[in-house]
């Protein structure tokens, strides 16, 4: 079966019957994602949350080369505004559809907008997203596409974001690693022999995808970076590479799965190099699978020793702490937390599915009680679990953290800090310290008070959380 | 007929409304639409004013439609968050605001509003789908709402005030400076004898709103308050000031002194006030003519940003400061006969100065603009840092989105906001090129 024929890939929650509502034990969880049959769960109350078409975008944003026809009207490029100057890259132009597009359709405006973003930035290749309006309406951007990339000789490459196409935001990923891998991956298909090795890293911070090419080149090998700032070329090469070694397998499972599946390239699967066990594991996993057992040893005793000068006498001993983050960044994170004397309260992941079960049950064996809650961006049933559990430290990198923090508990965000590698967490370690030492902060925004009644509170955070009937 | 933009600072309809709804303590946004509408708003227009908003997250209730909802419709989502909203999280209004997908469906949003008051929930609602109108327009929309249908679900009747005026028409997050432009217009005002009802209100929250009826004057600073106060002619027979320029520096005395005499204030006690104000700004500009001179400060200037601020710094710039405008750039997308008359009021900066003047939302051609201006001195958003840097040129932020610069109370209108500019300006020009 071709992977690549399809125009878009399932969404995850069809695909790998992800969770994107869900509270329960840890016990509990990892025996409905061992189950037959997994019923999905929808919320009767809800806020805002990621989508495909943010998530896409987000992805998009790092190629180099490109740029980005958001085809939609104009809030829906809104997130490119983000991405353009914090990344101080993706470029991007919106059709800004208008409400007679919405009757019309909108294929000329979209064909204006591609050759205008082709005239003016002269990109590798262009990239058609498109929006909940282009969805509704059918528009034919496909073929708009393909004659497109015949007449300006560049390629053309239609993303098939709708909106409203998943509950789960990672489906956008996996649709953007599909139009990638599709439109701009090698059409040979076949091992070739070579010393290149695929890093495969998704909106990761750019200290972290140094330090896991620092480490790969430790094994001399050639390393090829995608979709992080990756142009069509590191597409194209990735097929004739002799493995692939992902940094975060929530976010380019699909991609790892695509480059295996259709060219043969074999997958490491190990968990994320997160602080001195992981960061070792990683590294001797690669350098076993490349022949460079030796070499990669070398490198692990030298490099753990710098690490534990790194961290000193920091411990989390007697601490109880809250994670909220993506289900591999929490699964670092735990490690880390216990190895430093810590113990997990509680976690919140933005999704969970068939692919986590190794961790579901690890994390069911260390505790089966373990409070987990799956949830993007839905704070209201975040606050109400902390505000139960209290725990001593809050570590999060979702867009509510500072909501979470008008609970007054201490709060230490992950989103921009580097974590990669054996000395990642060093910087995470001085923020925790900081955040018990000084509290005053988080006195102060608890006098905000939290958006939220009173009543909400003394009901079960769950209460929102119901079987879909179908 | 809209067409393509590239890299607009211009985002939709409902993200307009959200700015305005955002900044009314106790008003809560109920967004019928997809997940992804509001974590846009959040990512575009809230991270990039370096804000965390009302409540340090993306919008706290959405009905986050689904592929079922597209298809057979999301009134009945639209119920269900609705009550629970209610429930969930403490407001004094709800207010729905509803996004493309469900207004391409077709739901029906105002039976779904007055469902909620008859089961008697505060709600009001605005149809903001991002395909109607951009940023500007779905504040107008959003104050539109609050215009017509707030005094709906009041009992009380609100009668006049001989002195007190309305001002509105400053976009929050739109406008960087909000927050100490509306401050200091009301200041001022103040100063001169009247009461003000500076809107949106922000801690005041929805009672600002509920006194809108009873003012004397509406002022409109910018185009997009001259529905709102349109309205409010028709409804209340309030008559209007539209002020096309935010006024900057002594620019600012000139309205006062129109406003006593529209108000036949105590004309001795106002003049005090005004020449007092005067008097503190000239000592201020004599203290940094030494700095001036050194730095040669008497450069040519590009300015980008929304009309009310380009009208007004352009006039503080060079009615008071003695530079040179090279450029002139409006960017917020003004209706056609609102763009005719601004073009005519810069047309002085034309004819005198060779400025070249481009009412445009595109950043690529704004860029482009400034390149060929060889301004010295660059004031815009951060889409227009490249351009100074490229020409080495003096970099300010002062619209949106800063990018690099922090505002939370500073405004630039008024006394102490040309005094807060003349900070920023000499600052930056100190610190730097660029």
């Amino acid at each position: 079966m071709s992977y690549l024929r399809s125009k878009s890939p399932r969404a995850r929650e069809k695909r790998l019957d992800a969770l994107s509502a869900w509270q329960g034990s840890a016990d509990a969880v990892a025996r409905e994602l061992s189950g037959e049959e997994v019923v999905q769960r929808i919320r009767t109350f809800s806020q805002s949350s990621n989508d495909d078409l943010v998530m896409a975008l987000r992805l998009l944003a790092g190629i180099a080369g490109s740029v980005v026809v958001v085809h939609a009207p104009r809030g829906c490029a809104a997130a490119g505004l983000n991405h353009r100057i914090e990344q101080g890259d993706g470029r991007w132009i919106v059709t800004n559809l208008d409400e007679r597009d919405t009757i019309m359709g909108a294929d000329r405006k979209l064909r204006m907008a591609v050759t205008d973003a082709v005239r003016r930035y002269r990109p590798e290749v262009v990239f058609v997203l498109s929006g909940p309006v282009a969805a509704i309406n059918n528009d034919d951007v496909q073929s708009v596409a393909l004659e497109l990339e015949d007449e300006l000789g560049v390629k053309v490459v239609p993303v098939f974001t709708t909106g409203f196409v998943s509950r789960n935001a990672v489906t956008g990923f996996d649709i953007a690693q599909h139009a990638l891998m599709k439109h701009l991956g090698s059409l040979v298909h076949g091992h070739s022999e070579g010393n290149v090795v695929n890093l495969l890293s998704l909106g990761e911070h750019q200290a972290d995808r140094m330090e896991a090419v620092r480490l790969l080149g430790l094994l001399g090998v050639e390393v090829n970076v995608l979709p992080d700032g990756a142009s069509a070329e590191n597409f194209r090469r990735a097929a004739g590479a002799r493995l692939s070694i992902s940094l975060d397998h929530d976010t380019t499972g699909y991609l790892a799965e695509i480059l295996r599946e259709e060219y043969g390239v074999p997958h490491l699967e190990v968990p994320r190099p997160v602080g001195e066990g992981a960061a070792g594991q990683w590294l001797i996993s690669a350098g076993k699978a490349l022949g460079r057992e030796a070499e990669a040893l070398r490198a692990h005793e030298e490099e753990s020793r710098k690490a534990i000068d790194a961290f000193g006498s920091f411990s989390l001993k007697g601490l109880r702490i809250y994670l909220s983050l993506s289900p591999a960044k929490a699964a670092a994170l735990s490690g880390f937390v216990e190895d430093h004397g810590g113990e997990v309260a509680g976690i919140t992941v933005t999704y969970l599915d068939r692919l986590h079960r190794p961790y579901l049950d690890t994390l069911a064996r260390r505790n089966p009680q373990l409070k987990v809650h799956v949830a993007d961006g839905q704070p209201f049933e975040e606050l109400n679990i902390v505000n139960r559990i209290g725990p001593d430290l809050y570590i999060g990198d979702s867009a509510h953290i500072a909501q979470v923090a008008r609970l007054g508990y201490p709060v230490v965000s992950t989103e921009r800090l580097p974590s990669l590698g054996y000395r990642g967490l060093a910087l995470l370690a001085v923020r925790i310290g900081a955040a018990l030492k000084n509290r005053t902060f988080f006195d102060a925004l608890a006098f905000a008070g939290t958006p939220y009644r009173e009543a909400w509170y003394r009901r079960s955070p769950h209460w929102h959380i119901k079987k879909e009937v179908k | 007929m809209s067409q393509h933009i590239a890299e607009t600072r211009n985002s939709c309809a409902l993200h307009g409304a959200l700015q305005l709804i955002d900044a009314i303590r106790g008003v809560v946004p109920v967004i019928h639409s997809n997940a992804g509408c509001g974590m846009q708003h959040f990512l575009g227009i809230n991270r990039q004013g370096n804000n965390s908003g009302p409540y340090g997250s993306p919008p706290v209730s959405s009905s986050n439609i689904s592929e079922k909802h597209v298809v057979f419709g999301g009134s009945s989502r639209l119920r269900e968050q609705l009550k629970n909203t209610v429930k969930v999280v403490d407001g004094e209004l709800y207010f729905i605001v509803t996004g493309c997908s469900t207004e391409m469906v077709g739901d029906d949003i105002p039976a779904m509003a007055k469902e909620g008051r008859e089961q008697s929930f505060p709600v009001i609602y605005a149809n903001t789908p991002g395909f109607r109108g951009d940023v500007h327009h779905g504040y107008q929309l959003a104050l539109k709402a609050l215009v017509e249908q707030l005094p709906g679900l009041e009992g009380e009747k609100r009668s006049k005030k001989e002195r007190r005026v309305n001002v509105f028409g400053i976009l929050p997050g739109q406008d960087p400076f909000w927050r100490g432009n509306l401050e200091e217009l009301g200041r001022l005002l103040e100063g001169i004898g009247l009461e003000v009802n500076l809107l949106p209100g922000e801690e005041l929250g929805v009672e600002a709103w509920r006194r809108v009826p009873e003012a004397s004057l509406n002022i409109a600073v910018s185009a997009w308050g001259e529905p709102a106060a349109k309205l409010l002619d028709e409804r209340y027979g309030t008559p209007s000031l539209f002020l096309e320029a935010l006024p900057v520096g002594h620019a600012a005395g000139n309205l006062l002194r129109s406003l006593a005499e529209l108000f036949r204030l105590d004309a001795e006690k106002s003049d005090r006030f005004i020449a007092a104000e005067d008097t503190r700004l000239r000592r201020r500009l004599a203290e940094l003519s030494d700095l001036y001179f050194q730095a040669g400060l008497q450069q040519s200037f590009a300015l980008v940003g929304e009309s009310a601020a380009v009208a007004g710094i352009a006039e503080f710039l060079t009615g008071t400061l003695g530079l040179l405008p090279g450029l002139l750039a409006v960017t917020d997308p003004l209706p056609e006969d609102t763009s005719e008359t601004l073009m005519q009021s810069l047309s002085g900066y034309q004819d005198e100065f060779g400025a070249q003047v481009v009412f445009s939302e595109d950043s690529a051609r704004i860029a482009d603009a400034i390149i060929e201006s060889k301004a010295g001195i660059v004031l815009g958003s951060e889409f227009e840092r490249p351009a100074a840097e490229e020409l080495d040129a003096v970099f300010l932020p002062v619209s949106f989105p800063l990018g690099r610069k922090v505002v939370i109370e500073r405004g630039y209108a008024g006394y102490r906001g040309a005094s807060a500019f003349l900070e920023d300006l000499f600052s930056a020009r100190l610190s730097g090129k660029t």
